[in-house]
């Protein structure tokens, strides 16, 4: 009896332990947080308020939610929301099937592929900005590799950035270029992760080997898909850098008198507004509404994956 | 011995956190967008000569590219990290700057022994603000120029246009030979509005933009000189006047000029800093260039000697934050000595000083240019405020890629100076 006591007061001791313990661990990791990430957002939406240009040393003045007002009909922002929304469907149609595609078979082959295997990766080793300004070149209707691929099939020139419509599925495919790379390690792991008895069962079986990825791998790795998808989701909600680099947003075209980018993101437009025409205000008011999109969407589709739970 | 040791060490460096801050000297940081190894070369030599004369101080040069810096430099403000010497293009940029208090006066020292007359009179009033000195005009006497290529033009037989009938034919004539009349990257947006820029202005004079960005008159930019101008553009671009998939070539990485380098095409308007930046590419080419000012439009309005551009290109500020602002100041001197004079017209370029003697003919062309001009108009994406020329860039673009009326971008351009 007394044992027991003393036991279960040595168990509280230790647990109380071992939380200060993980207490004083995660308070560097608290400090990094509130300081770039919460004390941020919440300046941001202090400065959402006002109409500070960005640089002035004249105290900002308080303007209330005008900013918000405006942001809600201003089409340009929605438009580009909209840019935004087809990098997120595009990227999840074309980066994951062709990432899984490339894991898989590189997966099977073992060793023997191993030199495409960093042939394929290597894409997204490059930095952004280098790949922006390859891109460019390659895209150049009078000296770019584009233009020499179109002469083999007797066409002329074509022009991929400049032109409204096309630029922005033009900046896709760089984008995807990108990506399929992370997504096709992504893959390899989730598939280095079933176990090689499964594979082999399978095989005594009598499955083939498009039996297996069908019936059997593609099974297991929903959890990695799911992830995969709000990865890709959020990063194309964000999007920043390629954009900039190619097209700046750009070109920009009418419809009805207003104009648009026809590449404008909503970074790209919160990095304008903030850093180029100085309305850091309104700049800020874009950033805000784009952390509440972001974080909506980014919930409620990991809700509804998550609803059927992880189970095959 | 070991607890001694360790004492030692700690002591040690201690001591040297505070080394530099005893022994190094008084740094002056310097950002420039001269990009180019020779112009290069021109601030590092006066970072030389001042830094010999002035033992105890140092300049921290950094280079950055055109269009990057504009943006690196509204953050570095907005963080108050921003250099102590960094340049502008004056005018709407540099009245926020001077309204958000972030430049250092700098009349006094202009005026100290007449400092300022040795500048060209425009140069300082591009810089003169409120009756007050705001920057030292340095770089370039720049103005936007048709560069022809002499080959093209020797090939193809053709005089050199004076008046825009007379350069629609010889543009029709470079179409038929397959050679692009004009070299265009226009991704960069203030490379197409140099061509509205001279149209406006040869139609309607040189009044009709300053009415319309000061707002001297009501609803300026609906005013017909504007509309026909973008007309012109728009029967341009049907007739394939410009290269192929000019909207989406940047200026900034050459995309334009490597049009006119391979004789893909034929002309290229563009500010006169080309000289400079050409000699330093491709000095076979510059050999082969020949300058004319933008032809006349016969009925219009303005005068033929009035050019587009600015007298000074880059103007150096000191931040309202330098803690040695008056060194900083010796510096800009410097940079504008005798030497960095002879320098700067050795790498193409013409200093906004008053006297210029010119060896080079093409800068004595651009000199009397500029010296016989009625007036220089600045380049509207710096002489309006950065919202209404990010405006002018944006509905410029979409007047040359056809998807905006000119009477479209007219009403869109005073709705936007009507907000303001």
């Amino acid at each position: 009896m007394v044992l027991q006591a003393s036991s279960s007061r040595l168990n509280k001791a230790r647990k109380r332990e071992v939380m200060l313990t993980a207490a004083v661990f995660l308070l560097p990791a608290l400090f990094f947080i509130v300081v770039f990430i919460l004390y941020p957002v919440v300046h941001s939406f202090e400065l959402s308020l006002t109409s500070w240009s960005g640089f002035s040393k004249v105290a900002p003045e308080y303007v209330g939610f005008a900013n918000w007002k405006i942001l809600l009909s201003d089409s340009v922002f929605w438009h580009s929301f909209g840019n935004n929304l087809k990098i997120v469907v595009l990227s999840i149609l074309i980066q994951l099937p062709i990432g899984m595609a490339l894991g898989f078979v590189l997966d099977l082959g073992g060793k023997k592929l191993r030199p495409l295997k960093i042939a394929y990766f290597l894409p997204y080793l490059m930095a952004s900005v280098a790949i922006g300004l390859l891109f460019r070149y390659a895209f150049d209707p009078y000296f770019g590799i584009v233009k020499v691929m179109m002469s083999w099939f007797g066409k002329g020139a074509v022009d991929l950035l400049g032109h409204p419509a096309r630029a922005m599925y033009a900046v896709i495919g760089v984008i995807c270029w990108q990506y399929i790379p992370f997504y096709m390690v992504y893959f390899m792991a989730g598939l280095s992760g079933i176990n090689t008895d499964i594979y082999e069962a399978a095989i005594i079986d009598g499955a083939t080997k498009s039996n297996y990825f069908w019936r059997i791998a593609l099974p297991l790795l929903k959890p990695t898909i799911k992830h995969a998808c709000v990865l890709s989701l959020v990063g194309s909600l964000k999007y920043f850098d390629l954009i900039y680099v190619m097209t700046g947003g750009g070109p920009v075209y009418s419809v009805n008198g207003v104009h648009y980018g026809a590449t404008e993101l909503m970074a790209t437009y919160m990095y304008k507004n903030a850093f180029v025409t100085n309305q850091m205000g309104y700049g800020s008011t874009i950033a805000m509404s784009m952390f509440v999109i972001i974080t909506f969407i980014s919930a409620s589709t990991l809700f509804l994956i998550n609803r059927g739970g992880d189970r095959p | 011995m070991h607890k001694l040791l360790s004492v030692i060490l700690a002591a040690l460096m201690l001591l040297s956190l505070f080394a530099p801050a005893l022994a190094e000297d008084k740094v002056i940081t310097l950002w420039h967008i001269q990009t180019q190894p020779p112009q290069q070369e021109v601030i590092e030599k006066a970072k030389a000569r001042f830094e010999a004369a002035n033992p105890g101080y140092k300049i921290d040069i950094s280079v950055y590219q055109n269009d990057p810096y504009k943006t690196k430099i509204q953050v570095a403000l907005a963080a108050g990290e921003e250099p102590d010497i960094f340049p502008s293009w004056s005018g709407g940029t540099m009245i926020e700057y001077v309204l958000a208090n972030q430049l250092f006066d700098m009349t006094p020292l202009m005026e100290k022994d007449n400092y300022k007359d040795l500048f060209m009179d425009a140069a300082i009033d591009q810089v003169t603000y409120d009756g007050k000195i705001w920057g030292v005009p340095v770089e370039n006497v720049a103005v936007a120029m048709l560069f022809c290529s002499k080959s093209a033009f020797e090939d193809a037989g053709l005089e050199y246009p004076t008046t825009v009938a007379e350069l629609e034919a010889v543009a029709e004539a470079f179409k038929a030979k397959g050679i692009a009349p004009f070299a265009l990257a226009n991704a960069t947006k203030w490379t197409g509005s140099m061509y509205y820029m001279y149209l406006v202005n040869r139609i309607g004079g040189a009044e009709v933009f300053m009415n319309a960005a000061n707002r001297f008159k009501p609803d300026g930019f609906l005013d017909p000189a504007f509309t026909q101008a973008g007309e012109i553009i728009q029967k341009w671009v049907k007739a394939g006047y410009f290269n192929e998939g000019f909207n989406g070539l940047d200026e900034d990485n050459g995309q334009s000029r490597m049009l006119l380098y391979t004789g893909n095409a034929a002309m290229y308007l563009m500010g006169s800093w080309f000289l400079a930046t050409g000699a330093s590419e491709n000095p076979d080419f510059m050999q082969n260039v020949a300058i004319i000012p933008f032809p006349v439009y016969e009925g219009g309005a303005g005068d033929p000697t009035a050019v587009v551009g600015t007298v000074g290109d880059n103007f150096y500020h000191i931040s309202a934050n330098c803690e040695h602002s008056e060194m900083a100041f010796e510096f800009l001197k410097t940079m504008m000595d005798e030497e960095g004079i002879q320098e700067r017209l050795a790498v193409g370029k013409l200093p906004p000083v008053k006297g210029l003697k010119v060896e080079d003919p093409n800068l004595q062309t651009i000199l009397d240019v500029v010296s016989n001009a009625s007036s220089v108009q600045l380049w509207y994406d710096q002489y309006m405020s950065p919202a209404m020329a990010e405006l002018h860039k944006d509905t410029s673009q979409a007047l040359f890629g056809l998807s905006m009326t000119p009477e479209e971008v007219n009403k869109a351009m005073q709705a936007g100076i009507d907000a303001q």
